[in-house]
């Protein structure tokens, strides 16, 4: 592997988490805001989006594996949505993996 | 002439005296006449009587006796005033520019420059007098940042790290340098109480005087960088809405610079609109950890880098949210989280010293002296003045931990019970130890010929493909956790191989371009571990002018690093080799499959 190759490369990878986000995300050029607390960046979409692995492993152990990210995004769900209010953990569970 | 003033007036009247003291100025500080004429003699009374009353009555009063100011000829250009013995000497072109002040502009700068002068030496005199009441006085020393050695028998540090942000770099010289100049701006800077609070109400708290109501750009200012959506937004934290902090410790893995452990603070931010209490635990998106370390994207260390203290230590707020990925997920390492017993106000002052941290405090990591356990003890110790008398100082993350269990500070009984510490939020467990149960649960389903977990993930993304379109629900979900894991290794593999190789040799000029690439993005990325950058002027915490510019800032370099990183990406598919090209393709390609299998399957259930 050349050194250009091995630059350009790095260049990608060395600060993995802000070269890793800065593609892929969707989010919208005005993010860089003053907010008077912190809910500049947490929305519904990101809360349930954090809860998809911890999801799947609940739903893959059929509720064994209890995750607090899971914990945090049944709890939203269901401060925020009626119909969710009626759902079992595991129907939100799936219902975050449905998305 | 009124020879009778209406009572209330006459009460107030007298309680300003009583307050402020008579303007005793001829005993206070004398005037040397030598050389003067008389209507210098009368400008200069018009200095001392314009500055001697702002100072508070316990300043006056301190002051030694038979103090003479004199103005001097021949001062090196660069000292804005001396001391010697009871003489205050004062260079001859302040007269000149106090004489030719304009009595209508009260704020320019010769006149600024005459009075901080003459403060800065009252200061001085002050001090030295009281013997160095405030200089020698340990807490000073504390919040000023000349800051303990977590080796007892090392005492205090020798050097300032607090050099970001600062009002006049010449405070940084010596203790009693530092209050001198900070004097200057508590008695003639209205910002002084918003800038550097702590050190405003430990200067009134001595001098017996009230501290200042004035109106502070409300909440604590941080640079709050979500790396993983690529944000970064100016965060004013009102530290009302925190309920609680934790004592927040990465678990050590077998990595040499991790095999310790790592110590963070995690604060429990409340949502918008929930009452402060239990129920804030659940908020995660909301919650936020100081961390120090050398950049926001790289948890790892280089061992030899750590040793030789090149590589700086400063303090980030991070999305909870983000630590939980970057350590369980891609570290595979635990996290244990434990309340610290604190009252509110003390969470109060540990945020603020945070905060002053965040924007000035620009340290070295060592590996064994100023690690993160010793700058989170060094936080607690400065911020919470009741830390600073317990015996805390530790060089390992669980040896802090250890102390503040024994002290009663730290509180570890909600880890006891281990599903409900996961549950809740107090105990993340690194994602490999839900691996085996996973693919127990997809090698029923499948058939599976693979023994465990790490034969499967050993696999080729092209060998698991196979298998993927006949996965039911339960069977998706598990190979869901395993291909992100799959994905994570991947990418770290491929960065931690290329670092080890990039680092190691010289770049040949073929690569110039592409260094001077990264060189262009890494100065773009350097904001985020030293927010100051965005705020132009200013000193110590940023106010409402400053957050202006602070926000516009972030939001010009953050759209360019997103312009950058679309560049950069479209090069990298070029220059990946064809193998890894494809397993990265093959594993993305995998988790479209399983994405598209879970929406069918758990609509379907659901």
């Amino acid at each position: 592997m050349s050194r250009l190759i091995l630059a350009g490369v790095l260049l990608a990878f060395s600060v993995p988490a802000l070269a890793g986000s800065f593609a892929g995300s969707s989010a919208g050029a005005s993010s860089a805001g003053s907010s008077a607390s912190s809910d500049s960046s947490s929305g519904d979409d990101k809360i349930v989006v954090q809860a998809r692995e911890d999801a799947a492993s609940f739903v893959a152990s059929d509720g064994r594996i209890r995750g607090a990210q899971l914990e945090a995004a049944l709890r939203h769900l269901r401060e925020t949505d009626q119909a969710a209010r009626r759902a079992s953990d595991m129907q939100l569970a799936q219902a975050i993996l449905a998305r | 002439m009124h020879l009778r003033r209406p009572r209330g007036r006459r009460i107030a009247a007298l309680l300003l005296w009583a307050w402020l003291g008579p303007v005793a100025t001829a005993t206070a500080l004398e005037i040397d006449p030598t050389h003067l004429a008389a209507d210098d003699i009368a400008a200069t009374q018009g200095l001392v009587d314009d500055v001697l009353p702002r100072l508070p009555r316990a300043w006056r009063d301190g002051l030694p006796a038979g103090l003479v100011l004199e103005w001097r000829d021949g001062l090196p250009a660069h000292v804005a005033g001396r001391r010697v013995g009871d003489r205050i000497l004062l260079p001859r072109r302040l007269l000149e520019a106090w004489r030719a002040r304009d009595a209508v502009a009260t704020e320019d700068e010769p006149l600024r420059a005459v009075r901080h002068a003459l403060v800065h030496e009252l200061a001085h005199a002050y001090d030295r007098a009281q013997r160095n009441a405030l200089s020698g006085d340990p807490r000073l020393r504390d919040l000023a940042g000349w800051q303990r050695s977590a080796f007892a028998i090392a005492g205090r540090r020798s050097r300032n790290d607090f050099v970001v942000r600062t009002p006049d770099p010449y405070e940084l010289r010596r203790p009693s340098e530092f209050v001198a100049v900070n004097l200057e701006h508590f008695v003639l800077d209205p910002a002084y109480a918003c800038r550097r609070p702590a050190l405003h109400r430990h200067f009134s708290a001595h001098f017996g005087v009230p501290v200042s109501t004035q109106a502070c750009a409300p909440g604590l200012p941080f640079l709050d960088v979500d790396a993983e959506a690529g944000e970064a937004a100016l965060l004013a934290l009102d530290p009302a809405r925190v309920y609680e902090v934790d004592y927040l410790l990465a678990e050590g893995n077998t990595q040499a610079m991790s095999r310790w452990g790592h110590s963070m603070l995690r604060l429990v931010v409340c949502a918008p609109g929930r009452m402060p209490g239990p129920e804030c635990r659940l908020d995660l998106a909301h919650h936020r950890v100081l961390s120090f370390r050398a950049f926001v994207g790289d948890v790892q260390i280089s061992g030899w880098r750590g040793l030789t203290g090149s590589y700086p230590s400063r303090l980030f707020l991070l999305p909870l949210d983000q630590v939980i990925e970057e350590y369980t997920r891609v570290e595979l390492r635990g996290l244990q989280s434990m309340p610290l017993r604190l009252q509110k106000h003390e969470i109060a002052s540990l945020l603020e010293r945070a905060a002053q941290l965040h924007w000035s405090y620009d340290g070295r990591y060592y590996f064994i002296g100023n690690n993160c356990a010793v700058e989170t003890w060094k936080l607690l110790h400065d911020g919470v003045p009741r830390l600073a008398d317990a015996s805390l100082a530790s060089i390992t993350p669980t040896g802090l931990l250890r102390k503040l269990e024994r002290e009663g500070i730290a509180d570890r009984r909600p880890l006891a019970d281990a599903d409900e510490a996961r549950r809740l939020g107090y105990y993340f467990e690194p994602a490999s130890a839900r691996y085996e149960a996973l693919f127990a649960v997809a090698r029923e389903a499948l058939a599976l010929p693979q023994r465990d977990a790490a034969a499967w993930l050993a696999l080729s993304p092209g060998e698991r493909a196979r298998w993927l379109p006949q996965a039911d629900l339960k069977a998706s979900a598990a190979l869901l956790v395993l291909e992100n894991a799959a994905q994570r290794r991947q990418q770290l593999l491929l960065r931690d191989e290329l670092k080890r190789r990039y680092l190691g040799h010289a770049v040949p000029d073929d690569a110039a371009a592409a260094l001077e690439a990264l060189k262009a993005w890494l100065g773009d990325t350097s904001f985020v571990s030293r927010p100051a950058e965005l705020a132009g002027g200013g000193y110590g915490l940023p106010q409402s002018a400053e957050r202006g510019r602070i926000v516009a800032e972030a939001r010009a370099r953050v759209a360019r690093l997103r312009d950058q990183d679309a560049s950069m990406r479209r090069d990298l598919e070029r220059w990946l080799p064809g193998d890894q090209r494809e397993a990265l393709r093959g594993i993305e390609a995998n988790l479209e499959t399983i994405g598209a299998r879970l929406r069918t399957l758990a609509s379907d259930a659901s």
